[in-house]
């Protein structure tokens, strides 16, 4: 492509820095000394996207290899994507600027559902063919991993192949198989066949679905030697597992600008509505020394001053004090700050508060998840009201005047009373900041409680459940609105329209293909935006694909019912779903990992919480 | 506390790094190299750099200037040159590190070479138009409104090379008192010449003081 025509072009849009590359630790290979060109492909911004920690590692994992360049890709912003079109440019790599059709393997990640038409939408502005069945030869392989892999049917269509669990050995395996296929001219269906034989993917065009008369699936049938299920990749030592030394550091500013420091996989918690806290089990932690060590070069290689510790759940690290006391030392020293995110309440100790008092003050964020103790056992989020309280005082006594809580609306089981249970819990937390007698002098507080509504996602036990209306979304968002009577709470949503798609694709299956192209052609993308976002285009699409929505977003689903995911093995078993869907809808808690094994499935993998000695 | 001033250039893909990107950009390449950076003692301690005269995004520049602040008085300033170029990317390169001889506020002219993927065709009417003893244009004020101004007494130096492509040498007011952006100029000059457009590729290649010297 022509450089000086491409960046004067940059000049007119937004935020050139999205598109112009050449940034610090960006990796540029001879392509002459190449097997394997990958297209690691984010389908969202360049800030969403250069934000996301297994980007990162996988980049610095492909490229570690020498007969492998890896070269990133993001969804050009409208301003650019409509000078792209003008203009015939072709998506390009970062690195290389060359267009995505160039690349052997193009792999996405799949974050959350609402990116999927712009991984339609990158293929298309790349010059590749938009379905896996219009792609001949090898060329161009789509490939996708990431969390939403979990239910990839809605993607079936389009996607050759998807990793399932963690990528950083899986993926490597495949491309050697690719490289090998390459050369010896093997023909796609051929590579296709043997790829299904690799542990951790998952081939869809290898499995034939047929339905009963209501809609629901009959029957998953493996073809040509393909697996009757797949299971999920983890990686077992998470210590020797390769870790970026580097980041690529971008000249704009991100929405996560630091360097990310991972401390563990998984979580213990198993809270029901929470898909992260099931499909990553089991728990692996890494071990302190190598934590510090890895952060500090981190920050050594990008010259960030800022590092992040990484987790689903940071407070339930088992030697934290002792990690946080080893990298205070050089932090200090060198001027880095340290950030905590995702702490929980139960286990917040002022020592804790103590450690992080030193480090930059932003707010402190809890989330209770729901506003009673009922619901907060239905859902398994196993802290009291008390709990809260306590942490609030400390917070309160520590200098904090803000507090945000998150909260979900539309969890399975809810009232009324729940949710006005949320704006009483806020006035509490008020009435304790006041009741504290050292609390920041002269300073007022303030709550803020920030409302999303429930998806039920695949592989947690709430898989089963109906997802409320969006009708009824709007009803108890005024429920709570006209609950809430102090202005020291402040109360935020998440918009109903957009948890209604994500709720669709979530459980989906392969019939929605048709309506992701559909909506998609009417010029849906960017759809977790709301400046983007059309549901009118997305109603009109299911009415012309014949697809009702609430078929898969708000039904029950039966436990004998075979779902588009049952052929997937996280580890975790339907039966142990089934047995805490049950639990929660008596209000029965379940303990965490570490206190009693549930028996979810995930010792399978012979690794981690499982079998840690106590 | 010793300052530092450092020289360096920015080119191509840099081009697209805005003024305030290039701070941030700076502090962590200084950290990289590890210099021992003054930080400010506020209650956010940050690296103290300042720039002694802003980029517009998309300009290359073969001088530009950027104060800092060591606080080892005996550090060796030579080496600070093979230091950061060791960290910074290929369109970046600092070429000559010494103490500040003239306060930021000293600086007066601004030189740029402007060229432009014509084949030759803007000479003539280049030429011409720069020779108008007016050249009306809109400026942004600070305060945001728009205001129409005559830039032809401000140029003060031009010249016009044609080779392959047409090359526009400028000389402009800049810093403090007075600034004029070349794209004022360019802009005007396709609106009011009824010439196509064709691209050009602004670069900034020197800074004087108000004595119309090198500005060091």
């Amino acid at each position: 492509m022509d450089n000086k025509r491409l960046e004067e072009l940059l000049l007119t849009v937004q935020k050139p820095g999205r598109y112009s590359g050449g940034e610090i630790n960006s990796v540029v290979k001879d392509k002459k000394n190449i097997d394997v060109r990958f297209a690691f492909c984010f389908p969202d911004t360049y800030e969403v996207g250069m934000s996301h920690l297994g980007m990162k590692i996988l980049y610095s994992v492909f490229n570690e290899r020498e007969d492998i360049w890896c070269e990133r890709f993001f969804a050009p912003w409208v301003d650019f994507e409509k000078v792209m079109t003008d203009e015939k440019i072709p998506l390009f790599a970062l690195e290389s600027r060359d267009a995505l059709s160039d690349f052997d393997i193009i792999g996405f990640t799949l974050q959350y559902e609402l990116s999927y038409t712009n991984l339609l939408n990158m293929l298309k502005l790349g010059g590749v063919p938009l379905k896996a069945c219009e792609r001949e030869g090898l060329k161009n392989l789509v490939v996708a991993g990431g969390p939403c892999a979990c239910n990839p049917e809605p993607l079936s269509d389009f996607v050759d192949l998807f990793f399932l669990g963690e990528g950083e050995e899986v993926d490597l395996e495949l491309i050697d198989l690719y490289k090998q296929c390459k050369k010896n001219g093997a023909s796609k269906q051929e590579f296709l066949q043997k790829a299904a034989r690799i542990e951790g993917v998952y081939v869809p065009s290898l499995y034939d679905f047929s339905y009963n008369e209501d809609g629901t699936i009959a029957s998953v049938t493996a073809k040509d030697g393909a697996p009757e299920t797949i299971r999920k990749r983890i990686i077992k030592d998470l210590d020797k597992a390769h870790y970026p030394d580097r980041f690529v550091v971008p000249y704009i500013e991100i929405v996560h600008d630091r360097a990310v420091q991972e401390i563990f996989r998984g979580c213990i918690r198993g809270c029901r509505f929470c898909q992260a806290g099931f499909i990553y089990r089991p728990v692996r932690e890494k071990s302190p020394d190598v934590i510090n060590s890895q952060a500090r070069a981190l920050c050594e290689n990008t010259g960030y001053d800022e590092v992040s510790i990484s987790s689903l759940s940071t407070s339930d690290y088992r030697k934290l004090e002792p990690l946080l006391n080893e990298m205070l030392d050089w932090t200090n020293e060198e001027k880095v700050s340290m950030s905590l995110p995702s702490l929980r309440i139960d286990n917040f100790s002022p020592e804790l508060l103590e450690k992080i008092s030193h480090l930059r003050k932003s707010g402190l964020t809890f989330a209770p998840e729901a506003g009673t103790q009922r619901l907060r056992d239905v859902i398994n989020k196993n802290i009291t009201e008390d709990e809260i309280l306590r942490t609030c005082r400390t917070a309160f006594e520590g200098g904090y005047t803000q507090v945000k809580l998150y909260f979900m609306l539309g969890l399975p089981t809810e009232t009324d009373d729940d949710l006005r249970g949320i704006a009483q819990l806020g006035q509490k937390i008020v009435n304790a900041y006041y009741d504290t007698p050292n609390r920041p002098k002269g300073k007022s507080v303030n709550v803020g409680i920030s409302v999303s509504s429930f998806v039920p996602k695949p592989y947690t036990p709430f898989q089963f459940e109906p997802q409320i209306t969006r009708e009824e979304i709007l009803r108890r968002q005024q429920v709570l609105r006209e609950s809430i009577t102090t202005k020291k709470i402040s109360l935020s949503w998440h918009e109903s329209k957009t948890s209604f798609l994500e709720g669709v694709f979530a459980r989906g299956d392969r019939r929605l293909g048709a309506v992701i192209e559909t909506a998609f052609k009417k010029g849906c993308r960017f759809d977790g935006w709301d400046e983007c976002f059309e549901l009118e285009k997305w109603l009109e699409a299911f009415e012309e694909c014949g697809v009702d929505p609430a078929f898969y977003a708000n039904r029950t689903r039966s436990f004998d019912e075979i779902n588009p995911w049952d052929h997937l093995d996280y580890g975790v078993t339907k039966k142990f779903l089934i047995c805490e869907n049950c639990a929660a809808h008596n209000a029965v808690t379940t303990p965490n990992c570490r206190e009693k094994c549930a028996g979810c499935g995930a010792a399978i993998f012979g690794e981690g919480v499982c079998f840690e000695k106590c | 506390m010793k300052n530092v001033r450092i020289f360096y250039t920015k080119g191509s893909r840099m081009r697209f790094v805005s003024h305030l990107d290039m701070t941030r950009f700076m502090t962590r390449m200084l950290r990289k190299a590890k210099l021992p950076i003054w930080y400010t003692e506020g209650f956010h301690p940050h690296a103290y750099i300042t720039f002694a005269l802003p980029l517009s995004l998309g300009f290359e520049s073969d001088y530009e200037i950027m104060d800092i602040r060591l606080n080892d008085d005996d550090y060796p300033i030579q080496d600070i040159c093979d230091k950061l170029n060791a960290v910074f990317p290929e369109y970046v390169h600092a070429f000559c590190v010494a103490e500040p001889v003239q306060k930021v506020g000293k600086i007066g002219f601004a030189q740029f070479e402007i060229t432009f993927q014509d084949n030759g065709l803007l000479l003539e009417a280049l030429k011409e138009f720069l020779a108008r003893n007016e050249i009306k244009c809109l400026k942004k004020t600070k305060k945001g409104a728009m205001k129409e101004i005559d830039i032809a007494p401000k140029i003060v130096e031009s010249r016009v090379e044609g080779l392959e492509n047409t090359t526009l040498y400028l000389t402009l007011p800049a810093g403090g008192e007075d600034n004029v952006n070349p794209e004022l100029l360019l802009n005007a000059f396709f609106e009011q010449s009824g010439q196509n457009y064709y691209c050009y590729l602004v670069r900034r290649i020197g800074i004087l003081n108000t004595e119309k010297e090198i500005f060091k």
